[in-house]
């Protein structure tokens, strides 16, 4: 049976940071504007776009995966990028996956506002940057919810990463795919520590953010 | 638009094409440091004619304000944001090229115009409903504002509650010389404030003048019954030598000093504080006897409901003395009114849009 390997260990769980943090971000960055959108504007085709988004939310990644690796194969319409098998592939399809989280979740917080909100700061006569300060601080529980349940998700997901990161040793390997392999291997040590670090690093993050949601409501 | 003019609104339309309703307003201007009250029916538009002139509709081209201040304005249930109540406040003024010290300066002279600088550090979200009015009102006159928009600014308060804010507010409108417009349903909200008087029924503006002309010569028995005087009594114009009458039928008149001619068929509008009950102190001319309906004492006052002529009038007494003491349902009483507090209105006139304000 394999030694519990440090190095390996701490490679891993960075390389696994370098990538859902990268699409956490991304998906906040495209995510936020969205839900802010589709929260406070009535359009024709809202109820739809809505679903869509909820309807993503529940989606199972390992099709996320299937479309991705569709898309980024050699001969699909983006193989030409030649981004299958590397980490980029596995940051773009961690982003669809933590989407439909951040834009649902945000467009729920700004729904929940008071009608009437909106319009009390119009009245004030607060510059629009201003506003959506405000705005993004009224929602931010809300907010520190997306994140959490966006990042939860990305780092626990293992099937769209294995079929578009492919995982490789030392290139696309992460904490999920690195611990079905080990326990396929029959290497439960290894697979155990694996475990461990990324139920902690789950815990840690979620912890973070939980106490920084428990202080902003205070 | 004249120096003292806040805010001004010509040929205001707004229309709602789902329920039919059209807002039309052809003159309203807000002066400087005088609060107008805009009454009326639910659905007479009130409250589209404020947001109108806060710029929240689309057709608030029709409004133009004058340089000085902005124009801000309170909701029936002001939103508070999250944070404390100072933080609320000071958030009115981000993006203004103010220095901290002012900033701190405005903040802090604004919770002690509203007497809520005690409650400075505490959470917007655990504010009552009054605390949270003053603050939605600190929160408007840190901006010092050119002119004030009030959406039923004495919603939900107490008797206690209203005369306080009411008190403060008045102070802080001729300190800053504010001018206010302020929408309500209620009578005697509107006249804790209000310098002058708008009607609005079914998207017009009916009615605009000082306070006190409004009260006392509404323009149609419809604004008669908005603005309190609620004794209305159909009958006919009539002369006997010098005096001049209101008469109701054979045996019934009320005396009026309106020039109206002959024959003309009138309202006759008494407010209920100008009709008297009890002939003995020279209030008045007799206008007949009448039999008690029914009293109601608020502990304030005793509105009494007499029948007279087959008409239900009503009559205010001070709660507590005088007659206001021993009288009951079934007691027939004497009825006098002054001939100068009788107004009367046109019969068989339908709605006519105010002139201006």
């Amino acid at each position: 049976m394999r030694e519990i390997d440090a190095a390996l260990i701490l490679e891993i769980t960075l390389r696994t940071l370098a990538v859902c943090l990268p699409a956490l971000g991304a998906a906040l960055l495209i995510g936020l504007p969205l839900g802010i959108a589709l929260g406070r504007r009535r359009f024709r085709g809202r109820g739809a776009v809505v679903s869509l988004v909820n309807a993503g939310m529940g989606a199972p990644p390992v099709v996320v995966g299937l479309a991705g690796a569709l898309l980024l194969w050699r001969s699909g319409p983006l193989g030409a990028l030649g981004l299958m098998y590397t980490p980029g592939a596995m940051v773009l399809t961690q982003i669809v996956i933590a989407l439909p989280f951040v834009v649902g979740i945000t467009l729920a917080a700004v729904g929940a506002l008071d009608e009437d909100w909106e319009m009390q700061v119009r009245t004030l006569g607060i510059p629009a940057r201003w506003r959506l300060w405000l705005l993004l601080r009224e929602i931010r529980l809300g907010l520190l919810a997306a994140v959490i349940a966006a990042l939860g998700g990305i780092l626990s997901e293992v099937g769209a990463v294995m079929m578009v990161g492919g995982n490789l040793e030392g290139e696309t390997r992460v904490l999920t795919t690195a611990i079905m392999m080990f326990t396929q291997m029959g290497e439960f040590e290894v697979a155990l520590g694996l475990a461990a670090v990324l139920v902690g690093l789950t815990l840690l993050l979620a912890g973070l953010l939980t106490a920084v949601q428990q202080g902003g409501r205070a | 638009m004249s120096a003292d003019v806040a805010l001004s609104c010509r040929d205001l339309r707004v229309v709602r094409p789902t329920s039919g309703f059209t807002l039309a307003v052809e003159t309203l201007d807000l002066h400087r440091g005088e609060v107008l009250a805009i009454l009326g029916p639910n659905g007479a538009g009130k409250s589209t004619l404020l947001r109108s002139l806060a710029g929240l509709e689309e057709d608030a081209d029709a409004v133009t304000r004058s340089g000085a201040g902005a124009v801000t304005m309170v909701f029936q249930r002001p939103a508070a944001f999250s944070g404390s109540v100072s933080h609320n406040v000071r958030a009115a003024l981000l993006g203004r090229e103010l220095s901290r010290p002012e900033v701190d300066a405005r903040v802090r002279e604004s919770l002690e115009r509203f007497e809520i600088a005690a409650l400075a550090d505490r959470n917007a979200a655990a504010l009552s409903g009054g605390e949270l009015r003053r603050l939605a009102l600190a929160r408007a006159f840190v901006l010092r504002p050119g002119a004030l928009l009030l959406d039923e600014p004495f919603d939900d308060l107490d008797a206690a509650g209203q005369a306080s804010l009411s008190l403060d507010l008045r102070r802080a409108i001729e300190e800053t010389g504010v001018a206010v417009a302020m929408v309500t349903h209620d009578l005697r909200r509107a006249l804790l404030l209000a310098d002058r008087v708008a009607v609005l029924l079914e998207g017009r503006l009916v009615q605009a003048d000082r306070r006190d002309t409004v009260l006392d010569h509404p323009v149609s028995p419809e604004v008669a019954r908005i603005v309190g005087m609620s004794n209305l009594i159909p009958g006919r114009m009539a002369r006997e030598g010098a005096s001049r009458w209101i008469r109701v039928d054979d045996a019934h008149r009320v005396p009026t000093d309106v020039e109206t001619p002959d024959g003309a068929e009138v309202w006759a509008g008494i407010r209920p504080e100008d009709l008297k009950l009890d002939v003995g102190r020279g209030e008045g001319e007799p206008i007949g006897k009448g039999r008690v309906r029914s009293v109601v004492n608020d502990g304030v006052a005793v509105t009494v409901a007499v029948e007279w002529a087959g008409i239900e009038m009503r009559t205010v007494l001070l709660a507590g003395r005088g007659l206001a003491r021993s009288i009951s349902a079934g007691d027939l009483v004497s009825l006098s009114v002054r001939h100068d507090r009788v107004h009367a209105m046109p019969r068989g006139d339908g709605v006519r849009q105010a002139s201006g304000a």
